[in-house]
């Protein structure tokens, strides 16, 4: 017992160092005017942003692979030369833009990123290059959502997580779904998953408005993508400003603009745009961040009692995804199992050789998106909810690793156990029942315990089908509190209190299994 | 009670039992004996339905195993009335001794539990297991397994019991218990066929010895004179 509390005692330690190094380095940012005279020093503007994002931001060119496209490639090069340097981008998730920027991935990040009152206080922010609307969308006939943030009480709405939409609908009462991808909010609308999208106008009318089954409701609101810098990099943002500015000025924001088609009347109004114009947006949102409980702009939300609650929820839906989706996984890997084994040459064995081998041979996560995702496209009818989806994707999946345990369960059995059962006059199916089986258990519970612990993190994949679950969470409310430090030691903690105990037992069992076998 | 006519069986080009014809009677208590690969086991495996063969025919009591085709509910049934115990008794390993000797009664027979326990209690005290009626295999030693393992065959009440080498894992001091043991069963009418290396022990038990060599049956008889004419 001395041992083990020992090791926890080092995992945990372990652990506290890997996250202080990593919430000490998120911190740190370059000594201000450095990152400027960097960027002429090397004549390189390093731009940050997500491929993945999609049009008309930042894409891939399907036309010409390797090759980016989209209007912030263009803005990107614009400001460059504008400066005299050449930019470079910069893959990087998009939901990481801020933090890895404050690490020094790159000089400035520039994606569709919303000056929101959070990332205000994290970051500094150039004038606007885009004036958006946050646009409502909703199903044809559904009456319950209309113009107005209010009506949305009680609903299922999608969004993105952390965008402006993600704040503006904080605190209305609606159920908010944080998505991670610009398709999947319209196509979870379209087949009644949620009740309702509110996102920015580029990104409905890209994503949005193809689907014949939805209709804009209306806008919301309007926002501003900027250029977000480091703090401290005051210098470099004044750089920014006057490159765009001129390119404003100049109407060449607007040609870029039009050619990815999203210019639009209220465009004109980053050509007299001013810098006055650039404080007062910023301190509106900092005000607004006041209101919303800090006392200065840049001062953290504490982590409090309630997102400790929510932490505890989160463990619990990782607790209850893992569980459900094993309890699925184990009959079904049983099955496959028995049918590579008894039914040889048969089908049976052949459809449950390639089951596992599709299963273990592609991602987890596209399994889950296929499943969540693909299926409804394939008929109407396989429209699953997101936990069901989440519990049945993990569980399938696992299934695989399953039949592959029990296997090798099956096979340790010593053969003279069967010609027993079968000198008895049992028949195969009874003796595999009764005598093969419980013995097979016993080998193959280590593996099956080892499994299930992975499968507890393995969980957190199903955040991408809106499931909000541990590590989630803590994103999220890494994000709120402008921290990763206490929120990730304290899912680290969540998980390890989940798993340690499995590993005890999965420790006890082999023990126990070791002394059986003489 | 046991007739085997012109049984040949192969492993691929090799051919274990030759063209083999013998009957054992009710009751008969005989030992299989003769060199080792000579097809002893093989040909015991063959009465159970433990492997099929390539020629000729197994008949126990209505019940008939032919070449190639073996039909499940024959082999079921024969199962039942011949029982087989193995050289390393392969006692369920999960099981303790009791829930070895009820579980083919309980599972195959449709015995009641409570009846089956009752019988197996008789059973484990017949061949002096009571008081271990509770340890698991791994508790047991190679005897005290030997006979759980006997029971456990006659739970299913069979009329023969087939045995491969019973001395072969047993202490020297011990072997008197298990020819005692064997004598009674003898004595209720069970019909035995022992495959042994022992010849002290096959002429203490047997009626009768028959000698395989090669697959052939070479010598049948008296145990003195079969006995005596092969070599160990
Ligand atoms: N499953 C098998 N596959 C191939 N050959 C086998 C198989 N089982 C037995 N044999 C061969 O058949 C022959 C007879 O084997 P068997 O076990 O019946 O001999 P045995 O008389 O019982 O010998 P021992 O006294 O050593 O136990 C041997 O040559 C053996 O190698
Ligand atoms: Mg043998």
């Amino acid at each position: 017992m001395k041992r083990s509390a020992a090791t926890c005692a080092l995992a945990l330690g372990s652990i506290v160092i890997g996250l202080l190094a990593v919430g000490s380095s998120s911190c740190s940012s370059e000594p201000s005017g450095g990152t400027l005279d960097r960027i002429r020093a090397s004549g390189k503007l390093r731009w940050g942003g997500d491929m993945q994002g999609g049009e008309p931001y930042v894409s891939e060119d399907p036309n010409r692979p390797g090759k980016l496209v989209g209007f912030e490639v263009d803005l990107a090069e614009a400001i460059a030369r504008e400066m005299g340097v050449r930019a470079e981008f910069v893959q990087n998730d998009w939901s990481n833009l801020v933090p890895s920027l404050e690490r020094g991935t790159f000089d400035i990040a520039m994606n569709g990123l919303e000056v929101t009152k959070a990332r205000v206080g994290r970051v500094l922010f150039t004038r606007p290059y885009y004036i958006f609307q946050m646009r409502l969308m909703a199903r044809h006939g559904d009456a319950r959502v209309r113009p107005s943030l209010r009506s949305l009480r009680g609903l299922r709405v999608g969004t993105l997580a952390n965008s402006q939409s993600w704040e503006a609908l904080q605190d209305t009462g609606a159920e908010v779904l944080p998505y991670e991808g610009v398709e999947e909010p319209y196509i979870d609308l379209e087949v009644s998953r949620t009740d309702a999208v509110l996102l920015d106008h580029i990104i409905a009318d890209r994503y949005g408005v193809p689907h014949t089954k939805l209709r804009v409701v209306g806008d919301l609101g309007e926002g501003y993508y900027s250029i977000a810098v480091r703090r401290g990099d005051d210098g470099l943002r004044t750089a920014l400003d006057r490159a765009l500015e001129a390119i404003s000025k100049r109407g060449a924001l607007r040609r870029i603009l039009r050619k990815h088609g999203i210019d639009d009347a209220a465009q004109a109004r980053l050509a007299t745009w001013s810098d006055t114009d650039t404080t007062r947006m910023i301190s509106e949102r900092a005000a607004a961040q006041r209101a919303a409980g800090g006392t200065q702009a840049d001062v953290k939300k504490p982590f409090t009692w309630h997102h400790f609650m929510l932490f505890l929820q989160g463990a619990l839906v990782t607790l209850v995804v893992s569980t459900a989706a094993m309890a699925l996984a184990i009959p079904l890997g049983i099955l496959l199992a028995l049918a590579r084994l008894y039914l040889p040459r048969t089908p049976f064995a052949w459809i449950a050789g390639a089951y596992v081998e599709v299963f273990r041979g592609t991602p987890v996560l596209l399994q889950l998106y296929l499943l969540y995702y693909g299926l409804p496209g394939l008929w109407e009818g396989l429209k699953l909810d997101a936990w069901t989806a989440a519990i049945v994707g993990l569980g399938l999946n696992y299934a695989a690793y399953e039949a592959e345990i029990y296997r090798g369960g099956i096979l340790a059995v010593p053969k003279g156990q069967l010609e027993a059962a079968w000198s008895l006059g049992m028949s195969t199916p009874l003796a595999v029942r009764r005598v093969i089986l419980p013995q097979a258990f016993r080998i193959a519970l280590p593996g099956v315990t080892n499994d299930y612990i992975a499968l507890l993190k393995d969980s957190s994949l199903v955040s991408v089908i809106t499931v909000v679950e541990l590590t989630k969470r803590m994103t999220i409310t890494a994000v709120d509190v402008r921290s990763w430090l206490v929120p990730g030691l304290l899912c680290a903690l969540l998980y390890f209190s989940m798993s340690y105990p499995l590993s005890i037992l999965a420790r006890k069992l082999e023990a126990r299994l070791h002394g059986e076998s003489r | 009670m046991i007739d085997v006519v012109h049984l040949t069986k192969r492993f691929g080009d090799r051919t274990v039992l030759d063209d083999l014809t013998l009957h054992f009677d009710n009751g008969e208590v005989a030992s299989v004996v003769g060199p080792s690969g000579g097809g002893k086991s093989t040909f015991l495996r063959c009465l159970n339905g433990l492997e099929t063969f390539d020629l000729g025919s197994v008949q126990i009591g209505p019940d008939k195993l032919e070449a190639g085709g073996l039909s499940h509910a024959a082999i079921a049934r024969i199962r039942q009335r011949v029982g087989f115990v193995f050289q390393q008794w392969h006692l369920f390993a999960h099981q303790t001794a009791l829930e070895n000797v009820i579980e083919a009664p309980i599972h195959v027979k449709k015995v009641a539990r409570a009846t089956a326990i009752e019988k197996a209690k008789a059973l484990l005290a017949k061949v002096e297991m009571s008081h271990r009626e509770h340890a698991y295999p791994r508790e047991l030693s190679g005897g005290e397994q030997q006979r759980v393992a006997i029971a456990r065959a006659l739970a299913m009440e069979p009329d023969a019991l087939l045995m491969d080498e019973p001395t072969s894992a047993l202490d020297p001091s011990r072997v008197g218990d298990l020819v005692a043991l064997l004598g009674r069963l003898a004595k209720e009418g069970l019909t035995l066929v022992i495959v042994t290396h022992d010849y002290d022990f096959a002429r203490a038990v047997c009626t009768r010895s028959v000698a395989l060599e090669s697959g052939k049956v070479v010598r049948d008889g008296k145990p003195s004179d079969v006995l005596a004419e092969t070599p160990l």
